[in-house]
């Protein structure tokens, strides 16, 4: 971005990356990594289920995982996450509100992680965007990751092979049995299809901003916005290309498309810490913030030191006070005051009344 | 040629002509991110504009949970990630000067980014091309100092904390830092009015959204 700014001479100097690891996040992520390896190994009867075709998935989920646990317990370790985090959990489980808590969970859950009307409430056109990329994305999850795991398979029946039935931890489920050469078998051999069509549409409506929008095009980096982009359209395209080559092709460059689709779903799950990917993860901490507004919502409010206005709630306003020093800051005042206990409007009135007794002028 | 941002609010005239040139700008549309007021509404006419000052060390950045908000190479500090800022309004509450605004509508905070798709690319902020008292003014040093007088400084204490900013302000000769006094040194109430006479009329209520970040 810096090339693009001709007014770039205050550069700030980027420093190598340090080569350290966070222990706390290495343990973590081996801890999650190894019980997911358990349950892949338990859920699949001691590898009986699992189908060694899907090894390389599940080789790049569990390194996915690692990197995903790593990186948020990193990211829970800064002083204003942790902050949250604690007080998200206190003022959940506080007595006597975990039954509204919970009612609020739910809501908050539908309303912030299924529907996203924030995003609505931003742009119509960005929102659907997102949601054809998510259900897709989610579609896709539910159906390869129970099957790269060994959860789940299908086998013919043994009275009629025309008909399929999920096998579900190595338990038969006939009763979920069903025509291969059905409307609902062609739908269920078609789900990762329809799951890429619904990401691919999305990417053809957000395309667009990312490529003309004046402010995207200003802001937007090639790791954190393109690339995922890139990666989701790479996995959508080669996946549908191996029903086209199936379908349409008689099987032709079968395996070159097979073994092309497995390395951009590897690298997109290798590519999930990174980048944009990681907001899937980080978005979860959106629910907690707002059991924090609601309990500061419903407690004492501070009160501007200037203006007597209420401005924000007590809670809010000493544990950022608290928080503060933590950073490396020090907004307290030598008469015992603190900068916090001013209210955003008054601070910005202030400054300029500063203005003006330090060069010695008065309001007209 | 390194093109600077200079306010001095003194030469405000309330024109607010800034807050529409702002709401033109892409990375925030239709809504403007410069923060107009009255300084005492019974007492005197004097208005304070106030843009981001982007700070070298930014606290609105600091203490975001979500390490939403990200300077850029050429030390502009932007309005929060979208997918990332989870809507605390930490940031709201915790800048010195009071920049930063949130939306609860779709649970973001955005705040003035020096109008970064132009000045990106060499163009002049939407609010200082508009401003025609130059209480806002984008330009050169040498433009500065050959249109006019004062000592523009980029350094501010608040209580015990000094803060470096990118914007600079301008003072006398006299100072390369402006303290940011003591609330009650600061202000000195006019006593020929009731203290809250005018506090329920705010004139660019139209214009300015509340910006405190309690729940919608």
């Amino acid at each position: 971005m810096s090339e693009r700014n001709p007014a770039s001479a205050g550069a700030i100097p980027v420093p190598f990356m340090s080569a350290t690891l966070d222990g706390r996040g290495v343990l973590a992520g081996l801890v999650f990594s190894a019980v997911l390896s358990a349950l892949v190994y338990l859920g699949s009867q001691g590898l009986r289920g699992f189908d060694g075709a899907l090894a390389g998935y599940l080789f790049s989920t569990l390194f996915a995982l690692f990197g995903i646990v790593y990186r948020y317990v990193v990211w829970l370790q800064r002083p204003p996450t942790r902050l949250y985090w604690v007080r998200g959990w206190q003022l959940f489980w506080a007595p006597g509100k975990r039954l509204r808590n919970m009612g609020l969970f739910v809501r908050l859950t539908f309303d912030k992680l299924v529907a996203q009307t924030f995003i609505r409430r931003r742009s119509h056109q960005r929102w659907l965007a997102h949601q054809l990329i998510f259900w897709g994305c989610v579609l896709a999850i539910l159906v390869t990751f129970p099957l790269t795991f060994g959860w789940l398979r299908f086998e013919s029946a043994v009275s009629d092979p025309s008909v399929y039935m999920p096998v579900l931890f190595g338990a038969r489920m006939p009763l979920f049995g069903f025509a291969a050469r059905s409307l609902v078998g062609w739908v269920i051999f078609h789900l990762l299809d329809i799951a890429a069509v619904l990401v691919l549409a999305g990417i053809a409506i957000a395309l667009p901003r990312h490529l003309k929008d004046e402010a995207e095009l200003s802001t937007q980096r090639l790791d954190n916005d393109f690339i995922p982009l890139v990666l989701l359209f790479a996995v959508s395209v080669t996946g549908l290309m191996l029903t086209v080559s199936n379908m349409g092709m008689a099987g032709k460059f079968y395996y070159w498309i097979t073994t092309t689709h497995a390395v951009t779903v590897m690298l997109w799950l290798l590519f999930l810490p990174f980048g944009k990917f990681f907001h899937i993860f980080q978005r979860i901490a959106n629910l907690g913030v707002w059991f924090y507004k609601a309990a500061g919502a419903e407690g004492e409010q501070a009160r501007c030191a200037r203006c007597r206005e209420p401005y924000l709630s007590v809670m809010q306003r000493d544990d950022l006070k608290r928080l503060l020093p933590e950073l490396g800051f020090d907004y307290a005042e030598e008469g015992g005051g603190n900068w916090q206990d001013v209210c955003p409007s008054c601070r910005r009135k202030l400054v300029t009344l500063n203005q003006f007794q330090t060069v010695g002028k008065r309001f007209v | 040629m390194e093109l600077q941002f200079f306010v001095d609010p003194i030469r405000c005239i309330g024109c607010k002509a800034c807050l529409q040139g702002c709401s033109e700008c892409a990375t925030h549309r239709g809504r403007s991110m410069i923060h107009l007021e009255y300084m005492d509404r019974g007492t005197s006419t004097q208005t304070v504009p106030m843009v981001c000052m982007h700070c070298e060390n930014p606290t609105c950045a600091q203490v975001c949970p979500a390490d939403a908000i990200k300077r850029t190479e050429d030390g502009v500090v932007q309005s929060s990630l979208k997918e990332r800022c989870i809507g605390c309004a930490n940031c709201v509450n915790a800048c010195p000067f009071g920049v930063p605004r949130y939306y609860p509508e779709f649970d973001q905070m955005l705040k003035c980014d020096m109008c970064y798709d132009r000045t990106s690319v060499g163009l002049k902020p939407m609010c200082a091309t508009v401003c025609p008292s130059d209480a806002l003014f984008f330009g050169t040093r040498e433009e500065f100092e050959t249109r006019r007088s004062g000592r523009p400084v980029n350094e501010f204490r608040f209580g015990a904390q000094i803060v470096r900013t990118r914007v600079f302000m301008v003072l006398d000769e006299a100072h390369d830092r402006l303290d940011v006094q003591d609330v009650a040194l600061a202000d000195t109430p006019d006593p020929r009015f009731e203290p809250d006479t005018y506090d329920s009329v705010d004139p660019f209520s139209h214009v300015e959204p509340p910006s405190n970040g309690g729940p919608a």
